[in-house]
């Protein structure tokens, strides 16, 4: 079997069956390949002997050849299920087959891991699928809602709904759209909230730094967000789900095929009156907000050529309240905020032979934010902040075969960023160039390695030299282990340049690396700088963050219903940018700037076991071991320079063993699911108990680090369930909750606690054709 | 007003024993008690948030470490001085006295002499001798939670305008002394120090 398909599909061999003469082998009877479920698989593929191969017509079926003999063994392989081997004689006695899907999205194949289509399976690396079937079981609105029930990744509130993994914060995970960035980032995190999960077929979670092919951002790891795509000739598809906190969420979809063409829309609106952890306290945890998302996708498929154009828009309002405590007066003031996102993605490729594929795409977009807030006595501005991001990029990739055990992969691009914001001077605008290799190679039927380096050149922090090298032996069919090395970066973002902010209120100033010379000398032309705490030649020295890291593992199928995978992995991140003093001033408070200072490791466990009990039950743990920790922090306690308060508020000396490393990190983390189809009544039920360990949340003890028990959240487990039935044309009904416990946890604004809901989904295509 | 929990014991014994005995040799140990001194009212001057100037002007809050005293005003017998989270001394730029600090870091109570590295300096134009803002003195603020915590393991070493040397670590900023955890920058008035010191009156750098 092909492992990187170049060549999506396999070769396929059409057989001319002359004569049919002997009708005693019954030629003609026609064997339908189904899914457990009962829907035809029409990308099986039949293979009798060595040499006869042949495809299954559109509806899935084929006919038995001619000339077979009774143990004439046949096998029925398709893309995603386990092949499955019969003789003719069994043959003959059934009218369908049903394949088994592999077991926990094995058979999926994985765009992100190497830019080109590979099968879970045989990827070196770690990689997770959420199929279009977990998600809609999730009953989620939000992508926070189904990333958040995944092994290994976490939601954490800083200025929305961010993603943690591997013990690395959102800054440092790539979000992709098919494939292409998406932008738009408050205090580094990407708010997942403002992805809607109705128009997604399917998320890749590819795990550890993939700088290599990506570039900046991707350290941690990469989210590819797969959307759909119109796979019949006519679908229409409204969908609608209502929650707790009246929200309200709205899909209608159109699709369309025709000869070459194919056209995919989408709309989306989502509303919300938000929640309230603090109630006695003004203003919503979470504000009310109501957001609107539409997608084009319009594609031709030529003979070898294939050209698409996507398009993306996103609309979002919020508003809510916040009190003002000055001293003893209060007061209330009125916040609103808009953002506004556009992508915009043409695609053109060009398959000249089965060989090559050449690939030219860009992706534009822009991202815009803008927040007020005003005193509601006397309507006086408090703040106003505007922020605006153009992206640019363009990229072509060169995909060559270069025998049947090595595809070639070169890229290269250039992207333009410009940015304005009222905390930056004027515009700004960066430019980039990059190159990047990719060797994917199988050696032999149980080795393969894939190595990679990209080099990228940036207007504003230089050179980086990206490698990775990932290999996996397969010691059996059923026992594979794979390893990963690579290197990952984050570029200095725009704030860490650009920002230029002072507090009036509390009199102290922030520069970007790029400001803080001018801004200095400026402060120093007005007497107001006491001394500098740096030499000022180290200003403006921002480097990249930079990591190295290991990610080790397993995947044992112990039977073809019993899959256990594991994934060890370390992080050794340095240079990581943070704040520090560089000038104290007359007014006693200091300006600050960025500069690379801490170096922080995570390291842990990944590990998930999933069990088919029968075809209609599914169970499944995921666990999660993370330990994440300021490497300069524990130098400083070994040399007995941390001390804490007790709670007379004396001090004492911190231990070691007293340190619970970053912040907002759960030690433990896990999951367990279960999904039951009952037979009789047709009703899927997924239960799922989503668990999130104790994390400390902040600095109580006031030593800035976390070594006290006051400064732990305690840990929760949230039990979601959902129930949905599908009806005879296609209409599915749903009904479910989340947090049906209702543990809520004030440290974590982005959970709600109990949230019920209902939904259903019209297919107007069956519904009207079946009328 | 102030409540002042002056247990001087150890101070009165001093006097007791260098007034009978007269041996040095079999002088025994003598322990200082610390004295915690709680509630000092400090509250900074009214800032314009918009402009950030300042709209009404307060004053320092004069403390004898000496005598374990307010003092009324600036011209008194005065060695620290409070307002909002900054601390003066009597001397250089903030008063006509010859007070000194140093900040050094480490256990209150295992500091049992002056380090030879401490620098005791003035109040001056190019700074103060417990240096402002947060993370340089005495104090860190966390700007989520607005709440200002003293540095744990922070010890600020002073020579008083008598010239004996003291040792103060300062416990809260906020009133009545609550644990860190307690305090909520809403509600828990603040601005009230608490702090515990020990003053060696005998001139030499033990305590």
């Amino acid at each position: 079997m092909n492992r990187f398909n170049l060549n999506k599909y396999k070769k396929v061999l059409l057989l001319t069956f002359l004569i049919a003469a002997e009708a005693a082998a019954f030629p003609g009877d026609l064997i339908s390949i189904k899914d457990r479920s009962g829907n035809p698989i029409p990308h099986a593929v039949v293979h009798i002997g060595k040499d006869s191969v042949f495809a299954v017509s559109r509806e899935g079926a084929f006919e038995i050849p001619p000339q077979l003999g009774p143990n004439q063994w046949v096998e029925i392989t398709a893309l995603g299920y386990d092949s499955r081997l019969i003789q003719v004689k069994e043959l003959h006695l059934v009218t369908t087959l049903n394949l088994q899907e592999k077991i926990g999205q094995l058979g999926e194949v994985v765009v992100s891991a190497t830019r080109t289509d590979r099968s879970v399976e045989n990827l070196p690396m770690p990689v997770t699928i959420i199929g279009r079937k977990q998600i809609q079981e999730t009953g989620g609105m939000r992508l926070s809602e189904v990333l958040r029930e995944q092994t290994g990744l976490q939601v954490v509130g800083n200025h929305g709904s961010g993603l943690q993994m591997q013990g690395l914060s959102s800054d440092y995970i790539l979000i992709l759209l098919d494939g292409e960035p998406l932008i738009g980032r408050t205090a580094g995190t990407f708010d997942l909230d403002r992805i809607s999960v109705s128009n997604i077929e399917r998320i890749e979670v590819l795990r550890g730094p993939s700088s290599a092919i990506y570039g900046s951002e991707a350290m941690a790891g990469v989210i590819n967000i797969i959307t759909k795509n119109s796979q019949k000739k006519v679908t229409a598809t409204l969908e609608s789900r209502y929650r707790s906190f009246n929200t309200l969420d709205v899909s209608g979809e159109v699709g369309l095929n025709k000869e070459d063409w194919n056209l995919y829309a989408f709309f989306n609106r989502f509303s919300t009156d938000g929640f309230d952890l603090t109630p006695g306290e003004p203003g919503k945890t979470q504000s009310p907000y109501q957001a609107n998302t539409a997608q084009i996708k319009l594609g031709r498929k030529m003979n070898k050529w294939d050209l698409k154009v996507y398009g993306r828009f996103y609309s979002e309002n919020s508003d809510n309240i916040m009190q003002v405590v000055d001293g003893t007066t209060r007061q209330l003031v009125d916040m609103t905020g808009d953002r506004l996102e556009l992508n915009l993605n043409p695609t053109v490729s060009f398959r000249p032979n089965e060989n090559w594929l050449l690939t030219m795409r860009s992706m534009s977009s822009v991202f815009e934010t803008n927040t007020l807030m005003e005193f509601q006595e006397d309507r006086k501005v408090l703040d106003e902040q505007d922020f605006r991001q153009n992206y640019h990029r363009t990229e072509l990739q060169v995909d060559h075969q270069l025998d049947s055990k090595q595809l070639l992969t070169i890229g290269m691009g250039h992207l333009a960023e410009t940015v304005s914001a009222t905390r930056y001077d004027d515009d700004n605008r960066f430019d980039a160039g990059y190159i990047f290799l990719q060797h994917q190679w199988d050696p032999t039927g149980k080795w393969n390695i894939v190595t990679g380096v990209r080099g990228d050149l940036h207007s504003q922090y230089g050179e980086r030299l990206s490698p990775k090298i990932s290999g996996m032996y397969a010691f059996s069919d059923s026992f594979s282990w794979q390893m990963s090395l690579g290197a990952g970066f984050k570029a200095p973002d725009f704030r860490q340049l650009l920002l230029n902010f002072n507090n009036a209120a509390a009199g102290y100033y922030v520069f970007g690396a790029n400001m803080v010379q001018a801004g200095i000398e400026r402060l120093q032309a007005q007497g107001l700088v006491q001394q500098l705490l740096l030499d000022p030649t180290q200003f403006g020295q921002l480097q990249a963050e930079s990591s190295q890291a290991i990610n080790t593992g397993f995947r044992w199928k112990i039977s073809k219903d019993l899959l256990f995978q594991g994934n060890f992995f370390q992080n050794n991140i340095s240079n990581l940018i943070e704040t520090a003093p560089v000038a104290r001033l007359a007014s006693g408070q200091n300006a600050f700037s960025y500069f690379n200072i801490a170096n922080v490791i995570t390291r842990g466990a990944e590990l998930d076991w999933t069990y088919r009990i029968t075809d209609d039950l599914q169970l499944s743990f995921g666990y999660m071991l993370l330990d994440a920790r300021d490497l300069d922090v524990m130098d400083r306690i070994s040399n007995g320079e941390i001390f804490r308060r007790d709670s007379q508020n004396r001090t004492q000396r911190v231990n070691r063993s007293d340190y619970g490393g970053l912040f907002n990190r759960s030690r433990h983390s896990g999951n367990i699911k279960i999904s039951y189809k009952e037979p009789y009544s047709g009703i899927n039920v997924a239960l799922r108990g989503i668990y999130r360990g104790r994390f400390g949340f902040g600095d109580i003890n006031g030593n800035l680090i976390l070594d006290d028990p006051a400064e732990y959240a305690k840990g929760l487990t949230s039990w979601n369930l959902t129930l949905n039935k599908s009806l005879q044309n296609g209409i599915l009904v749903e009904v479910g909750g989340f947090n049906l416990t209702n543990q809520t946890n004030i440290y974590d604004p982005t959970n709600p606690g109990t949230m019920l809901f209902l939904g259903a989904k019209l297919p107007l295509h069956q519904v009207l054709h079946s009328n | 007003m102030n409540k002042m929990n002056g247990l001087l014991t150890g101070l009165l014994g001093l006097t007791i024993f260098t007034n009978c005995e007269t041996n040095d040799d079999d002088q025994p140990e003598i322990i200082l008690d610390a004295v915690t001194v709680e509630n000092i009212h400090a509250p900074n001057d009214v800032i314009d948030r918009a402009t950030g100037e300042v709209t009404e002007v307060r004053p320092f809050r004069y403390f004898s470490l000496e005598k374990n005293e307010l003092v009324e005003s600036q011209g008194g017998n005065w060695d620290v001085g409070f307002k909002g989270t900054t601390i003066i001394v009597n001397s250089g730029t903030s008063g006509s006295g010859s007070a000194r600090a140093a900040v050094v870091s480490g256990i209150f109570d295992e500091l049992d002499e002056v380090p030879a590295s401490a620098s005791f300096v003035s109040d001056g134009s190019g700074g103060m001798a417990i240096p402002t803002g947060s993370g340089n003195g005495w104090y860190n603020y966390n700007s989520s939670t607005r709440v200002i915590s003293p540095i744990p393991g922070r010890i600020l070493l002073f020579k008083t305008n008598g010239g004996n040397y003291a040792k103060v670590e300062i416990l809260s900023y906020y009133q009545n002394n609550p644990p860190l955890a307690e305090v909520s920058s809403g509600t828990t008035p603040g601005a009230f120090y608490t702090f515990r010191y020990i003053l060696q009156p005998d001139g030499s750098k033990n305590f």
